[in-house]
């Protein structure tokens, strides 16, 4: 790996994931002080069972289904796939596409080096996120009184790195196979958007319940971390699909023509 | 491939259908010797230069860069080659010295942070500002020292002085003057004659992704259209005149008649000779007309 292209990959990067990670932490902060006050009449709502999945259980009367359904379901997810795949795109398939590559493949760099460099600062972007994720729950269920376990928070934490690596892995193979920035993006939006919704309402129709397996939100939420700890089945997966990718997106880019 | 020659390309082609791309490109560049690449914008320059750095995979054919395999040496034909792209672009939000700091990292201890240092005088670069708040010509001289900085055995350039105000170009060109001096080769590419006319020793003319002509600036001249401007006493008829052996155009213009003719000017003369004339001036085709007239048409 070139420790030069990394540290530039994430120089760019960090900006973006710095002021995220202090949006998620005070966000997290803000929901842990609204707890003792209206989360136990929220948790005597009625939610049908269609919204109650798509918020992780919507268990509003607990601190665990309130973090849950806040954190662990909207806000950690979509910071964390947000920021891998914006970022996955822009550091390979943007700068193909702004003519940046066309001068740095000039230089004695290997394709699939630049690919591995790019990719770990994606990693360290997402763990950045990830951090801010186990800093504001720790910080937040505090203010709300505690009742999470450190060690449930770091579960969460950790899964959600895995899903982020998996999520930005997935747009380092598009942007590296093809060379389109919004195609690398849109494509793993779309899949972590499904991924989403599949995970969700697949367990409400027996037939298709089978489906969550090909959800990579399944293998981050649906061994709820926050509640049961660490889902080492869903890590694994989720480990491998990154690894995958990430060894295609190095094949597939070193047999192709940069585009510009 | 012999030991002199720094390119060396057989059939090398890309096709991008349509007609489109490099056909057939046999080459041969001299170590030591500044060559020029010429041809109209889409006649494959830029794709050549290209496939001699494996940005692009050739369609068919093969090449030889410093002696090395295109294909399965190129990582070492990058470390001793310098090159500056047609359409450089540079990450715009870092600064000059950010951006070549970068990319002498990405030598791996290939660059004299001296030499370095002079070429930046030299061309009065900015490093200061970032590089989206730099002007074209800023930016290519930056595009300029990096080709530069590790003093490599060849530079490949595509359109090295677009941007540079004419004293930049002439330090540009002096530089040019002194690495072929030191033996390096550079391979220079450019859709206009007048960027290479004075620095390179041969030429190359490519247009529709074919190799038109490779020779000197001097034997163009010399097999050039020759012209004569000839002033009568009284208007004559061009047509006298187009139907000569070896005329290939007479335009009057008054009593001025020019006639463009190959070869001997003796039939021409000798028609002239039959009215009265008062002057008769040579006028040498204009090189750039030469290379017009290879981008317009296949020369016979």
């Amino acid at each position: 790996m070139s420790g030069a292209i990394f540290k530039l990959a994430l120089r760019l990067r960090m900006p973006a994931a710095l002021s995220a990670a202090a949006g998620l932490i005070a966000v997290m902060v803000a929901v842990g002080a609204l707890f003792p006050a209206v989360g136990h009449s929220i948790g005597a709502l009625h939610v049908p069972k269609g919204v109650s999945n798509l918020l992780g259980g919507a268990d509003y009367g607990t601190i665990t289904g309130w973090f849950r359904s806040e954190i662990g379901s909207i806000y950690g997810p979509l910071l964390a796939g947000a920021l891998a795949i914006t970022g996955a795109s822009a550091t390979l398939a943007g700068e193909e596409e702004d003519r940046i590559l066309a001068l740095v493949l000039s230089y004695p760099v290997k394709r699939s080096t630049l690919v591995a460099a790019k990719a770990a600062a994606i990693v360290v972007v997402v763990v950045i996120i990830a951090l801010a994720t186990w800093l504001g729950l720790i910080v937040g269920v505090t203010v709300a009184g505690g009742g999470i376990s450190i060690w449930h928070m770091t579960a969460l934490a950790v899964q959600l790195a895995f899903f982020g690596f998996a999520t930005g892995a997935l747009a380092v193979a598009v942007a590296a196979a093809t060379g389109r920035r919004s195609l690398a993006t849109g494509a793993a939006a779309a899949v972590a958007i499904l991924s989403w919704l599949i995970s969700s309402f697949a367990p409400l129709v027996g037939w298709l319940s089978w489906l969550k397996y090909l959800s990579l939100y399944y293998y981050y939420a649906g061994h709820d971390p926050l509640g049961h700890g660490i889902g080492i089945g869903g890590i694994a997966v989720l480990g491998a699909v990154s690894a995958v990718l990430a060894g295609f997106a190095m094949l597939a880019f070193e047999r192709r023509d940069l585009r510009a | 491939m012999n030991k002199g020659l720094a390119i060396a390309t057989r059939g090398l082609s890309k096709d991008y259908g349509s007609g489109r791309g490099l056909f057939d490109l046999d080459l041969e560049v001299r170590s030591g010797e500044v060559f020029g690449f010429l041809g109209p914008n889409g006649a494959g320059k830029s794709t050549t230069l290209r496939l001699l750095l494996g940005l692009i995979r050739p369609t068919a054919g093969s090449a030889r860069v410093l002696g090395l395999d295109m294909d399965a040496d190129s990582s070492e034909i990058r470390r001793r080659v310098g090159f500056l792209p047609g359409d450089l672009a540079l990450y715009p939000k870092l600064t000059g010295r950010d951006m070549l700091e970068y990319l002498t990292a990405l030598r791996g201890g290939g660059v004299n942070g001296r030499y370095r240092d002079s070429l930046v005088e030299r061309f009065d670069a900015d490093l200061d500002r970032p590089v989206h708040e730099l002007s074209t010509g800023n930016r290519q001289k930056l595009g300029l020292i990096q080709a530069f900085m590790h003093q490599p055995e060849l530079l490949i350039l595509d359109e090295p002085i677009s941007g540079l105000d004419p004293l930049v170009q002439q330090s540009f060109h002096a530089l040019l003057t002194e690495v072929s001096g030191r033996g390096h080769t550079v391979f220079l590419s450019s859709h206009t004659l007048s960027e290479v006319e004075r620095v390179t020793h041969r030429l190359a003319i490519l247009r529709r992704g074919r190799l038109i002509v490779v020779d000197s600036v001097e034997n163009l001249r010399r097999v050039a259209t020759q012209r004569l401007e000839i002033e009568f006493a009284a208007p004559v008829a061009a047509e006298s005149f187009r139907a000569l052996p070896a005329v290939t155009g007479a335009v009057a213009d008054g009593r001025t008649l020019t006639v463009s003719f190959e070869g001997s000017a003796d039939a021409v003369v000798k028609a002239a000779a039959a009215h009265e004339v008062r002057a008769i001036r040579p006028r040498e085709d204009d090189l750039e007309e030469i290379f017009l007239r290879y981008y317009r048409e296949d020369p016979v």
